[in-house]
């Protein structure tokens, strides 16, 4: 009877965890903008795909173009299986003159499943495999059932590991905002110019120094951009 | 007698030393030639000064140069502080080419002295040029028509405006003129200023056009300033104009100013003079200015009470768009009025058209902003596709040279709406359906929300449930302990069945072979100890009579496997309950 009870708890615990995460979440909102509250505390934005697909959309028309694609990449985070941000991305992005690189068919593959949905996948897979071990010990008889769990467990492991590792480029990822922003030399706002970016370009984000984030191309390029001319795809706490 | 005697003794014996210094002075001389660069066509002086007793020089012979003496004089010199007796010698010396040319010593103790000649086209470095433009003549000038001069005749203040009526609302320029006499204003305490509150004076320049004019006999700096002026309300009003200055006033009476021209010397003069600053404002001439009402009739509806003289036009951009796509039209309105009353209401009427707000700027082209252009941009979005048409906008204005109203109207302009939306957002709020080139339509309604971008599986308050989870079945997986009994059932079970069918087939050393194997692999696991170390002994002190059994068991099972002795079948039963209660039995 103690064994069996085991497997209920880590349930009971992991649903209460589920919830507290829960509570953070907040209605629909159209952009990421602080609520009109005259409450001397503003509340923290809310983002949410739908919302800022559409001001990506109003972006892009306006003629913003690194707005639009940071506004995408953004949605694309929360929503990387809809067609829809992948499509308009790809659209600006060609507008831009800004190329793209292809996705792999393992990367199409994992990221058809949504960054939160794949967590809790991972949860389950890390409770099915600790519950198929747990049982297999305790009840050595119809072994094949706990031997199913533990191997399906790992396969719901894999599949959130490798969202994971998919989208952690993307945490340290940023657009340039501004049209031939200059990547500089030194981390000084009269340095030597080292190389120009283009408006929508995405880099990556390596080090900072007061104004400016030391930023690497995908060509392998680096330098030391200004703050204000780049958007980070993750904003920083 | 005695000052005669130590006169003579003493001039005796200055004699040679005398004698010694005007025989060096006679060796004595030197040569200058100014200037000692020229240009060819021009003359040099070449200057001999001789401290001795040479009466003329000998010209020399320098090809190319042509020596002419002007004549011959006699002077002081300062050589070393003392002031000696010299003769001077002048000649001209005119070059004949270009070139560098060395004059000789004309006395035996004065040195060569060089001279260069250029070509006429080279320049001269020893010509001085001056590098401030010479002073403009102050031109002369009057005070303006019924202007009195102020201050003691040190200031006057000028107000010109339109001679004209003009109306309620019109813009027009004015000018205020402040003249002040050199050196007696000292300073202009603030801008100039207008009497009368029935108008609005805009746009005043802070910096005034400056420049200087002769009056009545003193130089005056004349100050303008340009503005523009309103009427609020119409009927005949006074204006003038008045300006604050500082102004150097006498302090005499009539008698103390008498007794100081009298005085002879102008510093005595100056000291009595008793001049201080004084602070004062100097008015203008009033003026009468007659306004008038805007007429009532033939007014416009559309009148926003804009006067003066305009001009319009409009453009859009760009021609073609998608429909939900926005183009901006601009209305250029340019001339000259009160530009501040010419707003967008010309617009109301973009019937068809989705509009947002007008955005308006004023470019002036003259100092007050009387003139210039207002261009407003108006953002439009077509809400239906095909060929569309923005009309003609109207503007209605009051043109005070006219003294009616006018309208100034634009064209109207073609537009071609694209049917294929390049943005989804249709303008009844719903979004469009399909995908088209371009962007792909906005979606409907935001569905959930997150309070941040950052995955879950990235926040390290999320990380702690995989934690705790694990930790939590990592403990259960140690504290839940695997059940023997269980374990040992299917096995037990396994090595059972192999002994009923090594007894149905007869074969008693399979059978004792499996029976002596399984019972020492139990009784290893049972007593953790290898099972080869298991030795009879330890079936008997452990078993006790059973073992005795189990001794016999093995020792059938060796003499079976060494000498292959069959055991007769009535006893496979037998060792079979025995094998299963061994098998079965709780772990001791």
């Amino acid at each position: 009877m103690r064994t069996a009870k085991i497997p209920m708890v880590i349930a009971v615990i992991a649903l209460w965890a589920g919830q507290v995460l829960a509570q953070p979440t907040q209605p629909t909102q159209l952009s990421p903008s602080p609520s009109p509250s005259p409450s001397p505390s503003p509340s923290p934005p809310t983002y949410s795909a739908d919302g800022l697909y559409n001001l990506a959309n109003a972006y892009a028309r306006a003629g913003k173009p690194g707005l639009a694609v940071l506004s995408y990449e953004r949605a694309a985070l929360l929503a990387p299986a809809d067609p829809d941000i992948n499509a308009n991305l790809a659209y600006v992005r060609a507008s831009a003159h800004v190329p793209m690189k292809p996705l792999s068919r393992f990367a199409r593959l994992v990221g058809t499943t949504s960054p939160a949905a794949a967590a809790w996948l991972g949860i389950l897979g890390i409770a099915l495999v600790g519950i198929g071990l747990v049982a297999s010990r305790a009840a050595p008889r119809f072994l094949w059932i706990p031997r199913g769990g533990v191997l399906l467990g790992i396969a719901l492991i894999a599949l959130a590991a490798s969202n994971a590792m998919l989208l952690w480029p993307h945490m340290h990822e940023a657009v340039i905002l501004v049209d031939q922003a200059p990547a500089r030399v030194s981390p000084a706002p009269m340095a030597d110019t080292a190389f120009a970016l283009r408006e929508a370009e995405s880099v990556t984000m390596t080090a900072e120094y007061e104004d400016f984030i030391l930023i690497r191309t995908g060509g392998g390029l680096t330098g030391w951009v200004s703050r204000a001319s780049l958007g980070a795809v993750v904003p920083s706490d | 007698m005695r000052w005669v005697r130590i006169l003579a003794a003493t001039l005796c014996a200055f004699a040679p030393a005398r004698y010694a210094m005007a025989q060096t002075l006679d060796d004595l001389a030197y040569e200058t030639v100014e200037p000692s660069r020229i240009k060819l066509g021009e003359s040099a002086i070449l200057r001999v000064t001789s401290f001795g007793r040479i009466k003329d020089v000998t010209l020399p012979i320098i090809p190319g140069l042509v020596f002419e003496p002007l004549g011959r004089s006699q002077g002081f010199d300062f050589v070393n502080g003392a002031t000696l007796p010299a003769t001077f010698f002048s000649i001209r010396i005119t070059p004949q080419f270009a070139g560098v040319f060395t004059i000789p010593g004309l006395t035996p103790s004065s040195r060569p002295v060089g001279l260069e000649v250029v070509k006429g086209d080279e320049p001269n470095p020893y010509t001085w040029h001056s590098q401030q433009p010479t002073p403009a003549p102050v031109p002369t000038g009057t005070l303006p028509k019924g202007v009195q001069l102020q201050a003691g005749g040190a200031a006057f203040v000028h107000l010109a405006i339109p001679a004209r009526p003009i109306y309620v609302g019109e813009s027009v320029p004015v000018e205020i003129d402040v003249g002040l006499r050199a050196g007696i204003v000292t300073a202009v305490n603030g801008l100039p200023t207008l009497k009368g509150s029935d108008f609005t004076f805009n746009n005043l320049s802070k910096q005034p056009e400056r420049r200087q004019e002769s009056i009545d006999g003193g130089t005056f700096i004349l100050l303008t300033w340009h503005s523009a002026l309103a009427a609020v309300k119409p009927g005949e009003f006074e204006l003038s104009a008045e300006a604050p200055l500082t102004v150097k006033m006498s302090t005499l009476s009539a008698a103390d100013r008498a007794i100081a021209s009298r005085l002879a010397y102008p510093l005595l003069q100056s000291m009595y003079s008793g001049v201080a600053p004084k602070d004062m404002t100097i008015e203008s001439s009033p003026l009468q200015l007659k306004v008038l009402p805007l007429p009532m009739e033939g007014q416009p509806e559309n009148f926003s009470g804009a006067v003066g003289n305009f001009r319009v036009s409009s453009e859009v951009s760009p021609a073609s768009v998608a429909a939900g796509e926005p183009l901006t039209l601009r209305l250029h309105i340019s001339g000259a009025g009160n530009f501040d009353r010419v707003d967008s209401t010309m617009f109301d009427h973009l019937d068809h058209w989705k509009t947002y707000p007008a955005k308006s700027s004023f470019t002036p082209s003259d100092a007050v902003g009387n003139e210039g252009e207002k261009v407003f941009e108006q953002p439009l979005i077509a809400a239906q596709p095909g060929e569309q048409s923005i009309p003609g906008l109207e503007f209605a204005y009051f043109n005070p040279n006219t003294r009616q109203y006018e309208h100034a109207q634009t064209p109207a302009i073609k537009v071609t709406v694209a049917p294929a939306l390049a943005s989804g957002l249709s303008l009844s709020g719903a979004p469009a359906t399909g995908s088209a080139l371009g962007l792909r339509p906005d979606h409907r309604v935001p569905q959930n929300s997150a309070s941040e971008l950052r995955p879950l599986y990235f926040r390290p308050s999320f990380l702690i449930i995989p934690t705790t989870l694990a930790l939590l079945l990592a403990g259960s997986w140690f504290a839940v302990r695997p059940n023997a009994a269980r374990a040992n059932s299917k096995g037990a079970r396994k090595v059972l069945a192999q002994l009923d069918a090594a007894a149905r087939a007869g074969d008693s050393s399979a059978f004792f072979t499996a029976a002596r194997n399984a019972l020492l692999q139990r009784f290893a696991a049972q007593w953790r100890m290898p099972a080869d170390q298991i030795t009879v002994a330890d079936l008997r002190a452990r078993l006790g009579a059973t073992g005795e059994d189990l001794e016999r068991l093995f020792a059938i099972a060796d003499e079976t496997r060494y000498s292959d002795h069959q055991s007769g079948g009535a006893d496979f039963q037998r060792w079979i309950s025995l094998i299963r209660g061994q098998l079965s039995s709780e772990r001791k």
